[in-house]
């Protein structure tokens, strides 16, 4: 009786949990929920494949909606279509260095080796990638039944719309991609050549606004360009010229040349193929489309007049006619100017902060330097004694050793000092950070991206600004340590209390405490 | 103005982003708990909930897990803001409070018990049970002081400087009612402080507390999912279903007259014998008289009061076989024969 009444329940489930199969893949519910059915069992053998998934991975994960997969497929797919592509790109070099009877012999093994080995593992990549993807299509759908049976929203059943987006992904991604695996690598001249060009060809455009289009400008620039060249002719045929004569001559000599020099230019421009702008637009590197006018160029210097008052005096430069810089110049030398500009307005501010730290570590080095080394060697090792074990305390002895044995020991003690200050402005300046970060949703937001910039940029880096800002000598080699060293103080901080737990804030709550 | 010390009145609580929206649909529409996670993604937590809690009384929230009452009590100190409805603490409406004035509420006249104790890991056992007062400004030596004598009501004497971590549940629990007993509170809301523990250990916390409520006679708000519990502890309880209160009376109500079936197979297996009156299972002297037969005066009834249990009937009831004569005042007011009384032991006292 019992058992019946067992056996009536796991049929129910079974009904039960068909029914929300079929709710999630919409379609081909039957065959999918005996596979998820015997993948929750465990007997899925390792060898079941998803045929679709074989033949067209990306198709299949788009238009059921796992899209893990569809990326995992797309590029392992990438990965192998580049590879084949080598052997395309190589296969008619080869062949011309087969024809070639001067060809060195190194070459042509080169060639065929590159097209045996790419081709290898082109084939190798494409086949055990659509193999691997068959096999795992079912588990990641049943991974994605799971998800979505706790959250609704997830992708389920099947969807043109989603279909759609696979195919655009795929559109946008793979021939570009693909055509550019089949290219020798680019001229960066070429590019370079195509540009200047372009923006010559440009500014010239601005000159002559009456010529509709590049052909005519060219021809434009050509008659004028003969006709400088005609008075140059001219004057420079008559024997003895006045001093007027000689002014136009060479101002008709120079311009004889400017014309000819954008004349040529603009062949240049009319001689770009379309696949030759193309490649360099959309294969090269990244292109810097931009060309500005630089920042004006000022120089801030602190003048004391006669008075005694320091004053901040800004000097402007001239701009250097038709210098055009691209986004990245521009930046550079806007930094560059408000350094120098904050340097100058905030002498005070900078001088004094390097004042307090090196006082500070003046302080702390001479604490470490004047104490006899045996008392200092005493107390690193009762503190690593008394704080941590015998392990430590026999590293820390014989750390000591060395230092005194190869004659560090003042060196050490100076670098002591430095990570003592280092640490006490961490301290004061991480921590109430931190607290804030915890408490503040936007300050996280904030802080969160700056700390992780700051701990992935090399420490030494940190050097170059902080020498700018505070010359050379020990402070800024504190901030460089603080600068490295507070991100993860800060981190931990932000960590430790948002990880105090719900109902221990609650009980602090209950029982008066603020918010804080 | 009323003299409750703790009135609640028409509480809702809807958890979700949308809880408003929600609110407003089930004003309208009335619609239910399953329709408004459906269109909202909200969550009813309590529904329409009011009671009142008189001085010195134990009220007692009962409910299966799920059913709201931790939600319902966080709403006393307002560590949740209702949704709709309104908290009156010693006839002040605390949703009104300002944060400081709040904060002082929580600190000197509420204290809290939580159910899964909720201590400081990083304080000793005494600044554990000190904190409020250390929060309200009091100076560290009378905090121990006053911590130390809360650990003695407890019976943890001596264990003030260890670290909540080295004490075992029962004691961990212990600390928790010592906290909240420390600032001396009008009002004690406890969370099911006894669920974790065994069955000894929480008859012993019990008694213990029984004992301590009947010195220091604080309002309490006792939560617990146990029937046998609430009934020991509650003068009078509150059943939670689905974040409604479903009846609120006094154990012998609920016992005797359920207010719909999940209140009845709450009380179905309780024992009847400590619980229900003989005022509630009597029969008139009349009624008695006319359905079964004269009452011979003359012979040695056994008597008892109206207020009598059930289990004292049953003890006159064994040395007797004659009916026994509920007098009050020395005037007779019922009958109960046998089978009567086994009728009222069964629970179908209305024939
Ligand atoms: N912060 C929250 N967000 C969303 N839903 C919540 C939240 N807190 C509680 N709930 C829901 O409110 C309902 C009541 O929860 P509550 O904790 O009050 O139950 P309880 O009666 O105390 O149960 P137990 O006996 O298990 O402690 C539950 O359905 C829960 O899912
Ligand atoms: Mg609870």
């Amino acid at each position: 009786m019992s058992t019946q009444a067992n056996i009536g329940a796991e049929q129910r489930n079974i009904d039960e949990r068909d029914v929300s199969i079929e709710a999630f893949c919409v379609t081909k519910a039957d065959y999918y929920a005996p596979i998820f059915e015997r993948y929750q069992r465990g007997q899925l053998p390792r060898w079941h494949m998803n045929i679709w998934a074989v033949i067209a991975p990306w198709l299949w994960s788009a238009w059921r909606g796992v899209w893990l997969m569809f990326w995992i497929s797309l590029a392992i797919d990438v990965i192998a279509v580049v590879c084949l592509m080598q052997v395309v790109k190589f296969t008619p070099l080869l062949a011309e260095a087969q024809l070639d009877p001067d060809a060195n012999t190194t070459l042509i093994s080169r060639y065929t080796n590159w097209i045996n080995t790419y081709g290898t593992i082109g084939w190798a990549v494409l086949i055990l990638g659509r193999l691997w993807m068959g096999s795992q299509a079912n588990r990641w759908y049943y991974d994605l039944y799971n998800r979505w049976r706790i959250e609704p929203s997830v992708a389920h059943g099947v969807s043109p719309k989603r279909l759609g987006l696979g195919v655009l992904i795929i559109l946008i991604c793979s021939p570009i991609t693909t055509y550019r695996a089949t290219q020798l690598r680019l001229d960066e001249r070429a590019c370079f050549n195509q540009v200047r060009a372009t923006e010559s060809v440009e500014s010239l455009l601005a000159q002559y606004h009456q010529v509709p289009d590049v052909p005519a400008l060219s021809t434009a620039v050509r008659e004028d360009a003969a006709a400088a060249q005609a008075r140059f002719d001219q004057l420079d045929a008559i024997s003895d010229r006045t001093a007027e004569q000689n002014t136009a001559r060479s101002a008709a000599r120079s311009e004889a040349r400017d014309l000819g020099r954008s004349a040529g230019l603009v062949e240049e421009y009319l001689a770009i193929s379309k696949r030759d702008r193309f490649d360099c637009f959309f294969i090269d590197d990244f292109p810097t489309l931009a060309r500005l006018d630089p920042p004006e160029d000022v120089t801030y210097r602190r003048v004391t007049d006669e008075d005694g008052i320091t004053e901040v005096v800004a000097q402007v430069k001239p701009p250097v006619e038709g210098r055009k810089v691209t986004l990245f110049t521009y930046s550079a030398e806007s930094i560059d100017i408000s350094i120098n500009w904050l340097r100058a307005s905030f002498a005070g501010a900078f001088d004094a902060m390097t004042n307090v730290l090196r006082q500070s570590l003046i302080r702390v080095e001479v604490a470490f330097m004047q104490t006899p080394w045996p008392v200092v060697a005493f107390l690193f090792l009762v503190l690593s004694w008394t704080y941590t074990g015998m392990g430590t305390t026999a590293f820390v002895a014989s750390s000591l050793a060395f230092l005194a044995l190869f004659e560090l020991w003042q060196i050490a003690m100076q670098t002591m000092a430095l990570v003592v200050v280092s640490t006490a402005v961490c301290v004061f300046v991480g921590l109430p950070i931190g607290i804030w970060m915890a408490k503040n949703k936007i300050a996280r937001f904030i802080t969160e991206p700056i700390l992780d910039v700051m701990q992935t940029i090399p420490s030494l880096s940190y050097l170059v600004p902080a020498v700018a800002f505070f010359g050379i000598s020990q402070p800024p080699a504190v901030l460089a340590t603080v600068v490295f060293a507070m991100p993860p103080m800060i981190k931990l901080t932000a960590l430790g209390i948002r990880q105090v737990p719900e109902s221990t804030k609650e009980a602090a709550l209950a029982f008066g405490a603020s918010e804080r | 103005m009323s003299d409750a010390v703790v009135e609640i009145d028409g509480v809702w609580k809807i958890f979700g982003d949308r809880a408003d929206e929600a609110m407003a649909a089930i004003r309208a529409d009335g619609i239910g708990k399953a329709e408004v996670l459906e269109r909202f993604q909200a969550v009813v937590g309590v529904k329409d909930a009011s009671f009142k809690v008189d001085e010195g009384e134990v009220f007692c929230l009962m409910g299966l897990s799920g059913s709201g009452k931790s939600t319902l009590v966080r709403h006393i100190n307002r560590l949740i803001e209702p949704t709709a409805g309104s908290v009156r603490i010693l006839g002040e409406d605390i949703g009104k409070m300002r944060q400081d004035a709040l904060r002082a509420l929580r600190g000197t006249k509420i204290g809290m018990v939580f159910q899964n104790m909720a201590l400081l890991p990083h304080r000793s056992v005494r600044d554990n049970i000190g904190f409020a007062l250390e929060l309200r400004g009091m100076d560290a030596y009378h905090c121990a002081q006053l911590a130390d004598q809360a650990l003695e009501t407890v019976s943890l004497h001596g264990y003030g400087d260890r670290l909540p971590s080295e004490l075992s549940g029962g004691m961990q629990q212990r600390v928790g009612l010592a906290r909240a007993l420390a600032a001396d509170p009008e009002i004690l809301l406890m969370d099911e402080p006894f669920s974790a523990l065994d069955p000894l250990i929480r008859r012993n916390l019990q008694d213990e507390f029984l004992g301590l409520s009947e010195n220091l006679k604080k309002t309490t708000v006792f939560i617990t999912h146990d029937l046998d519990e609430a009934i020991r502890m509650g003068d009078r309880i509150g059943i939670m279903k689905d974040g409604e209160i479903v009846q609120i009376g006094t154990a012998e109500d609920i016992v005797t007259a359920p207010a719909d079936d999940y209140v009845a197979d709450f009380v179905a297996g309780i024992s009847r014998l400590k619980l229900v009156s003989a005022a509630k299972i009597m029969v008139s002297p009349e009624e008695y008289q006319a359905r079964r037969k004269p009452i011979e005066m003359a012979m040695e009834h056994p008597e008892a009061a109206p207020e009598d249990d059930l289990d004292t009937l049953v003890e006159l009831s064994t040395h007797s076989d004659l009916p026994v004569l509920i007098k009050s005042d020395g005037a007779l007011v019922g009958v109960v024969d046998k089978n009567t009384l086994l009728h009222g032991l069964q629970g179908s006292a209305d024939e």
